[in-house]
């Protein structure tokens, strides 16, 4: 009994997780088909790679979240476009334009809330508020430009059976649990987030641990935006719009505390599954979109019910 | 001082990022073709309380800028104000991000700074009404541009009607299926005036076509990636089934024709004139009408208020021009343009087609 608890407790979310597509495959003949499963993937791995980036802030305590995630993804999104002009010869030097671009931002929060102790959620909310002012000054508010092939094959290509995108994703994952869990940085940021006063008084310059951890955060934002561009295929303005908010959904949902030091980034990616695929799932049932609405509510508040469960216990 | 001087840098960025975008036809309000869709008299409002002399002061109460087309508004109001520079000496502009509050008390500071004529596109029908009501009671001309509030306490209300666009769509496609098919809709935004008016004109029209079967109808907030994903998700549950589908809006009829063309199907689509979307239609041939719900009629609202200014009658409804522009004509349903003439293959495109919009010079 106690055993059993102990599985749930660490491994509830992969259980809910397994659940639900068990649940989704019964229910609808369509969710399992390679083209629906490719449906789900090469957006859920732009929302899996931002959701990286805000594991790191979140892991980090202290009410650290990125609320910028999504103008990210957008403003990108649109320098991506305009840089390149459709042609791949062009896609490098505006891919690092758009990741030092993400880097920067990430840069200018850390700075704000480590120096000027503004609150994180205020610091990135206003943050988020500016790049909208930002890129609508720079698109005159009509993103011009188009994706080259590169960036189209990098959001909806294959390499063999595997969507690029979630490939790349694969890749992201483990080297961000590489970091967290075998590096040095990846103790110190646990040991910010579990209490950064110890961790202070441990040696660990916890100032610089958090710019970088927002630096992290608007990187991991800048590439969501590229691949979520050359998922979509047009320049727009409001590229990753809910992004923020989806991604905090599933940092929450799969495990990482927001009181810090706890989590990590593989309950993430469980938390990420479970939104694209109830997300798919209530169209695919063809449900009222005020069903809809409260189905996608509850099966948040559950998901992350399995979560209290283990930190309360 | 460190502190400070950081402060001061963050404030300075801020206030010359929010100093967006001032552009600005003048004079002339044709309102010759938009009597056309008007079913009653026309009623003129007596405007002759408000007649003053210039230079005015004007200003547009925005409820967000959340879509191209609402950009695409501000931009040609801006351009109009600049061609009308000699009589309109300052222009402000609020944007209320879609929250009703906000736009209420960036209605009360425009009415504190006693501003000659005031266009307002309202976020909500009640909750912004008192406040308009109260302006036209303090003798400043308010026009509600594309949404109204619930009273009647405005001099003019510009938009151009969903129900007849959303019949028109359904028309055009039930009679370009010739009256038998399975189709799909793409509703905008649930509970937004401008998608629930639509779907209720194309209920009535689909009404006529009893072999026209909807499979399923989902919103799509007006959103290129949720238009795609909403589409993909639909290919899946009914594949080949399909036989056109009904998109109420722009964006998502482009990220709806991305979504086909990815599982190879073509079938008709319906839309409105946004680039992107006439772009794809005409490079991979797509079936297609797109219903002009042009963001011009906002520059036309200050054509209106300065003939509000100079004591001259305007119509209270004002429908602005409509133009349909399909790909083939059905029976009931004939192209007012060429498709090719409405399509912009060098402009971007979340670029809005309108009737009256320069191409080039509106984004100077």
């Amino acid at each position: 009994m106690v055993r059993t608890r102990i599985f749930f407790e660490k491994h509830g979310i992969y259980v809910f997780l397994f659940l639900i597509v068990l649940f989704s495959s019964l229910v609808s003949p369509a969710f399992l088909r390679p083209q629906n499963i490719v449906n789900i993937l090469n957006p859920a791995a732009a929302l899996g790679m931002v959701a990286i980036g805000q594991t790191f802030v979140i892991l980090t305590g202290g009410g650290g979240l990125d609320l910028s995630v999504a103008s990210v993804m957008a403003t990108v999104a649109v320098i991506a476009a305009a840089h390149t002009g459709g042609q791949d010869s062009q896609l490098l030097p505006a891919a690092a334009i758009c990741l030092f671009f993400g880097i920067l931002i990430g840069l200018i929060n850390g700075l704000l809330i480590t120096k000027l102790r503004v609150p994180p959620i205020m610091a990135t909310l206003g943050m988020m508020i500016i790049l909208l002012g930002g890129r609508f000054l720079y698109t005159k508010g009509i993103a011009e430009g188009s994706y080259p092939p590169i960036l189209r094959f990098l959001g909806t290509g294959f390499v063999g059976p595997i969507p690029t995108s979630v490939l790349s994703l694969a890749i992201m994952v483990v080297i961000a649990t590489v970091v967290l869990k075998k590096t040095v940085f990846g103790r110190q940021v646990y040991a910010t987030g579990a209490n950064i006063n110890t961790a202070i008084l441990s040696g660990y310059n916890t100032d610089l641990i958090l710019v970088m951890i927002y630096m992290i955060s608007g990187l991991m934002a800048s590439i969501a935006g590229l691949y979520i561009a050359g998922w979509i295929g047009v320049a727009d303005n409001w590229v990753g719009q809910g992004y923020e908010v989806d991604s905090i959904a599933a940092v929450v949902m799969g495990g990482t505390s927001f009181e810090g030091g706890r989590g990590g980034v593989l309950g993430t990616m469980a938390g990420v599954l479970i939104l694209v695929t109830i997300y798919n799932l209530v169209l695919l049932l063809h449900l009222p979109v005020q069903t809809q609405y409260m189905v996608k509510g509850a099966v948040i508040i559950i998901a992350a019910s399995f979560y209290v469960r283990r930190g309360t216990r | 001082m460190k502190r400070l001087i950081v402060t001061l840098i963050i404030v300075g960025v801020c206030a010359g990022l929010t100093g967006i975008l001032t552009v600005g036809e003048a004079g002339e309000v044709d309102w010759a073709r938009s009597t056309l869709w008007n079913p009653y008299p026309q009623q003129m409002v007596e405007t002759s309380k408000y007649k003053k002399a210039p230079p005015y002061t004007m200003a547009y109460c925005n409820a967000s800028l959340s879509n191209a087309w609402a950009v695409v508004g501000v931009q040609t109001i801006k351009y109009v104000v600049h061609q009308n520079k000699d009589k309109i000496k300052d222009f402000l502009f609020t944007d209320a991000m879609d929250k009703p509050d906000k736009q209420i008390a960036d209605m009360e500071d425009l009415m504190t700074k006693k501003v000659d004529f005031i266009v307002i596109r309202a976020i909500t029908e009640a909750a912004l009404d008192p406040i308009v009501t109260r302006a036209h009671a303090q003798g400043i001309p308010v026009v509600c541009f594309s949404r109204k509030v619930k009273s009647d306490n405005f001099v003019s209300f510009v938009a151009a009607s969903n129900y007849t666009m959303g019949r028109a769509m359904a028309i055009w496609l039930a009679q370009y299926l010739k009256g038998k098919g399975n189709i799909v809709v793409l509703a905008g935004v649930a509970g937004a005036g401008s998608a629930e008016e639509r779907w209720i004109g194309i209920q009535e029209a689909l009404s006529l076509y009893p072999g026209i079967k909807v499979l399923q109808k989902e919103y799509t907030q007006y959103s290129i990636s949720k238009g795609k994903t909403v589409m993909q998700a639909m290919i899946q549950s009914f594949g080949k089934k399909i036989d056109g589908v009904l998109s109420v809006g722009g964006s998502e009829a482009l990220g709806a024709i991305e979504a086909l063309q990815e599982a190879g199907m073509k079938v008709p689509i319906t839309g409105e004139p946004f680039n992107g979307f006439m772009k794809r239609v005409q490079q991979h041939g797509f079936p297609a009408l797109a219903v002009d719900f042009s963001p011009a009629m906002a520059g036309e609202c200050v054509s209106l208020g300065l003939q509000v200014l100079q004591g001259i009658s305007v119509p209270h409804y004002y429908q602005g021009k409509r133009f349909l522009i399909a790909t083939h004509d059905t029976p009931d349903i004939k192209s007012d343009i060429a498709w090719k003439d409405a399509t912009f293959p060098d402009r971007p495109d979340t670029f809005v087609f309108g009737y009256g919009l320069p191409p080039v010079e509106w984004l100077k």
